[in-house]
């Protein structure tokens, strides 16, 4: 982990807001699910989730704890930090920078879950947990690249471990249980074969990603690349001061998120979103409501509004809706527009809902 | 179990769930009474199912168990005791008795088999030179829970392991040099996504009830589950506190309801209804009658109730019958008991009505697939034209492929070598299982230390604990799914225009592709029409791209036969290349008309040169489906090209028909 040879600055990333706005919303709210960034090669997406991992404030963390364990909350606390509690015993606390953990295309699953201490077993004869990704994610970030491509049963191990922010190892020989809360944050190409939509609802948000058409902001990007390049201690000086503002921002954004409050009526406008756009369940709904309370801790405002809840409908429904094959794309933020423009929230025969969408 | 349960005690509280009363009732009911035999929780993701299930967890009523014991021993049924607790009876040992809540145990997506039915105790055998058996999740989960996320997704071999002992109450252990049995009865409940794919019908018989859940569509109530998850996410200590009182209350209700429901008895006219709303749904064997009764008299004991009434049953029919009922004739029993949700949208009738589509997933709303496409309820009955003269039809309903697909699957499988076990060379897949047979060098680490570690106290060993030989080397035996390729061949010349031949052959395409995308398998595109043949979808598992192309997909011109078989074994070898592991399928979708050849030979003559080649690659398998209408003039032609291609030949009804199993079966046979 050579993260000190200097990461490329998140705010040095030429526009993709979206991917950007996503990514910090997840470093606010853990909470929000993580984030999948669809769209093509070579859209800065690793070099984004790399940043963002330097950009984050350190944590707390017991030093004795291979995962890291948080001193300040106790209930979320592994079972050794436990035990070492209940002992009356001493520990040291360390601050360190928020892991960036990846997860490659070709990770087998002992890796990634955990298995089996072997030289502990050989030596000792007995048997000890050997910790995987999951462990090292906790409280961190994990990152797929090409989750699409990654083998079935891990991409299921992985979510699971996600939704419950729990890994729970059975096998080779083990029992074995440990938190592993961790933001996911996913890549795929579409072209390259979808996931399936169990596993797409299991992220948070979406975003979609694609190249700038715009040529001079394509200029920049080259430029500031090369700047980058050429010395990137001191390109990181040239941002270092907004660096440090958006950093602030999110830490004070975590601080206020915790007070932001949602209002029936947008509540209720959530609820006629999900409904009008014929998403399967409520988890939908349950992320649109974090997505714009933490839009509005961002914004350092103490109330969700309209736009929060355009732009949380955006990034939450995309990848949860059931097929419409026809449509144009761009239909559907229209149509989240319009429902927020029309929002009565009490309209429950909405016109749009039968609304189909018809090619020739 | 510390570890294991460090993690539960703020789960969200079964009492804060909103609406989906079915399963919340179920569930209870489950909690209540064993012997009703589990439950199956069906619907779209995001519907609480698994929260639910958890949640239960935090209001079963008490056990009492033999303080210590691993199997948890009832005190009361001394004839079950494990050995342990049977050897300190016998030697007159008292026995603590402590209580305990209704163990609750899940299992998880990567579980392992040594770990699932237990195995030897590792560290034992170092330490005192023997074999002692260390227990698994299976003696965690006696008298108990066993929960199954994704019951649909599990493994084959855990799945196997599991309704065994389940049948038989006892976990039967012979391995690593252990014997070892005991007690196992649990109840099973399972959670699924039928977009995902099916259950396997034994399974799904397993399981006393069912209920299906769906998202709740009044604004009210979701606005309610936001804002409960809401305040739960902030602060879930508090919320659990709050609902602390709820919480109790629930717990005394089951608590007391478990213990009467041996005193609640059920009436004559109440049996006797359970015999005819079972008879009613035809089901399969008296499963459901006992379980009927069951649920029924579990329901009198919730409501305080002695006795089990008529009204009882019938709400116990809702659960017990869901996936039981099948339409009358038995041999249609498979199909219905997979697809129950498609009955009324299958294609014994009529597929051709689109407005009665949008009325079935009316009533319907959960739409057994999850595929069909709710915006697309109005299409045009026959095609629509395009500028060019060429035609595009809708695609007709996708029809459950009920027994095609597993068939195939096996057939396929068996071609590849064997369907679950390992891809030699590659060590991907999931380890479920070691064993003895040397074959890979994928070591089983812990399957190999267990092997040696009995022999500890003999071996020579140099400053390790465990020295291990090569006798004790045990290998990984993993289980991966075999990427089935499906290439498919479609005839979109003019000629298919007739009478809705390509509607048909359309939703025949669909079937088979909602087939594919539950099986996981790669699909890919060729559409032969005009001069040439065109690779509409290169090979991807977005099967909902080759569905959006599918319905774009014109008809109309010449056909150039040969082009579209020769471009599709291009395909596939060119796609053999990249991933030598996959089983490749063509299927060739045509009246086997040609009137467009590639050489400027006899056009006819040609396709049957492609289909020879097709043949002669042992790799391909291939299938012909004929979509010449049965009329007056019928050619044949399909079939001789089957024949050509070595290819099972099916007409277009028959991917509907029951029969084309035992087809399937002979053409495999013969290969």
């Amino acid at each position: 982990m050579n993260t000190q040879q200097r990461a490329y600055p998140f705010t040095a990333i030429v526009g993709q807001d979206r991917m950007k706005k996503a990514l910090i919303l997840n470093a606010i709210n853990p909470k929000l699910g993580g984030v999948l960034i669809r769209g093509e090669k070579g859209t800065a997406k690793s070099t984004a989730v790399r940043s963002l991992a330097v950009l984050l404030p350190g944590l707390d963390a017991i030093a004795e704890c291979p995962f890291g364990c948080d001193p300040a909350r106790e209930k979320r606390m592994c079972q050794e930090c436990l035990d070492r509690l209940a002992r009356g015993e001493e520990y040291s606390v360390h601050t360190r920078k928020t892991r960036l953990v990846e997860l490659p295309v070709g990770a087998t699953e002992d890796r990634v879950i955990g298995t089996l201490d072997l030289e502990h077993a050989i030596k000792k004869g007995e048997k000890k947990f050997e910790p995987g990704l999951l462990a090292a994610a906790h409280r961190g970030i994990l990152y797929v690249d090409e989750i699409n491509l990654l083998d079935d049963h891990i991409v299921d191990v992985l979510l699971d471990s996600a939704a419950m922010g729990v890994n729970s190892v059975e096998r080779e020989g083990m029992s074995y249980v440990h938190p592993a809360e961790f933001i996911l944050i996913g890549t795929m190409n579409p072209e390259e074969g979808e996931l399936r939509p169990q596993l797409l609802d299991r992220f948070g948000l979406c975003v979609h990603i694609e190249g700038i058409a715009d040529l001079e902001k394509r200029v920049e990007v080259v430029r500031r690349r090369a700047a980058y390049e050429h010395d990137p201690m001191e390109f990181y000086r040239l941002w270092e001061a907004e660096e440090r503002a958006l950093r602030e921002r999110i830490v004070y954004a975590r601080d206020i998120l915790e007070k932001v409050t949602v209002s029936d009526e947008m509540l209720y406008l959530i609820a006629q979103i999900a409904i009008d756009m014929h998403v399967d369940g409520h988890r939908a709904d349950i992320v649109m409501m974090k997505a714009t309370q933490t839009l509005a801790a961002l914004h350092g405002r103490g109330q969700v509004c309209e736009d929060d809840v355009r732009e949380a409908a955006e990034m939450a429904l995309h990848h949860r809706m059931r097929r419409k094959p026809f449509q144009k794309p761009g239909a559907d933020e229209e149509k989240i527009a319009g429902i927020v423009s029309h929002s009565h929230y009490h309209a429950h025969e909405y016109v749009n809902a039968h609304d189909h969408h018809h090619k020739y | 179990m510390t570890t294991a349960t460090w993690h539960k005690k703020d789960f969200y509280p079964f009492t804060a769930i909103v609406g989906q009363e079915t399963m919340i009732k179920a569930l209870i009911l489950s909690g209540i009474a064993p012997s009703i035999g589990g439950l199956l929780i069906r619907g779209e993701k995001g519907t609480a199912k698994s929260t639910a299930v958890r949640a239960l967890a935090a209001v079963l009523p008490e056990i009492e168990v033999v303080a210590g014991c691993a199997f948890n021993c009832n005190p009361a049924a001394p004839e079950h005791f494990c050995p342990d607790c049977a050897l300190k009876a016998k030697s007159g040992i008292p026995l603590d008795v402590v209580k305990r809540p209704i163990p609750f145990v899940t299992l998880p997506l990567g579980a392992t088999e040594d770990r699932v039915i237990g195995s030897l105790d590792m560290t034992r055998a170092v330490r005192e030179g023997g074999r002692w058996f260390e227990p698994g999740l299976l003696a965690a989960v006696h008298r108990g829970i066993l929960y199954v996320d994704e019951a649909n997704l599990l493994d084959d071999s855990l799945v196997d392991i599991i309704l065994d002992s389940a049948a038989s109450g006892i976990n039967v252990v012979e391995r690593e040099g252990i014997s070892f049995r005991h007690r196992c009865e649990f109840i099973l409940v399972g959670t699924m996504n039928p977009e995902e794919g099916e259950l396997r019908p034994q399974l799904l018989d397993r399981f006393g009830m069912c209920v299906a859940v769906e998202g709740i569509r009044d604004p009210d109530l979701r606005v309610q589950v936001m804002m409960l998850k809401g305040s739960y996410d902030k602060d879930s200590q508090n919320f659990v506190a709050d609902y602390r009182d709820r919480q109790a209350e629930l717990a005394g209700r089951m608590d007391h309801a478990r213990t009467r429901l041996g005193h609640v008895t059920i009436s004559d006219e109440a049996v006797m209804r359970c015999a005819e709303l079972a008879a009613e749904a035809s089901v399969a064997g008296h499963r459901a009658d006992v379980a009927m009764a069951e649920t029924a008299r579990s329901i009198a004991a919730y409501r305080g109730a002695s006795v089990a009434t008529e009204d009882d049953v019938r709400e116990a029919a809702e659960y017990v019958l869901f996936h039981r009922r099948r339409e009358a004739p038995p041999h249609q029993a498979e199909a219905n008991d997979r697809e129950l949700d498609c009955n009324d949208r299958s294609d014994k009738n009529d597929r051709r009505a689109n407005e009665q589509r949008s009325e079935s997933r009316d009533r319907n709303p959960s739409g057994g697939h999850g595929m069909p496409d709710p915006d697309r309820s109005v299409l045009p009955e026959f095609g629509s034209e395009t500028n060019s003269g060429e035609t595009i039809f809708a695609t007709g309903d996708p029809f459950p492929l009920s027994l095609i697909p597993q068939k195939k699957d096996r057939i396929l499988r068996r071609g590849s070598g064997r369907r679950t076990v390992t891809r030699t060379p590659s060590k991907a897949g999931r380890y479920v299982f070691s064993s003895m047979e040397r074959k890979t060098d994928d070591l089983a680490f812990d399957a190999t230390l267990r092997a040696a570690a009995p022999h500890q106290s003999v071996r020579e060993k140099r400053d390790v604990a465990i020295a291990v030989e090569g006798r004790d080397i045990r290998e990984k035996r993993r289980e991966k799914r075999i990427g089935n390729f499906i290439v498919f061949v479609v005839d979109a010349s003019g000629s298919m225009g007739a009478a809705k031949r390509m509607i048909e052959t359309k939703s025949a395409i669909l079937s088979l592709l909602l087939d594919a995308y539950q099986k996981r398998d790669k699909v890919s595109m060729i559409a032969f029409k005009g001069n040439r043949a065109e690779v509409l979808l290169p090979p991807t598992n977005s099967v909902e791209r080759a569905h959006r192309l599918l319905d774009e997909l014109p008809t109309g011109g010449k056909t150039p036969l040969a082009a579209g078989i020769f471009s599709g074994c291009q395909l596939i070898r060119t796609h053999l290349r990249k991933d030598p592991h996959v089983v490749p399928l063509l299927i060739l979708i045509s009246d086997g008309k040609a009137n467009v050849g590639i050489g400027g030979g006899n056009p006819l003559a040609e396709a049957m040169a492609a289909a020879e080649e097709i043949k002669d690659d042992a790799r391909i398998r291939s299938v012909v489906v004929d979509v010449e209408k049965a009329g007056l003039i019928s050619l044949g032609l399909a079939r001789k090209l089957s024949q050509c291609m070595g290819a099972a030949y099916l007409k277009i009804e028959d991917l509907k028909a029951d029969y084309l199993f035992d087809f399937l079966k002979i053409f495999v046979k013969s290969q």
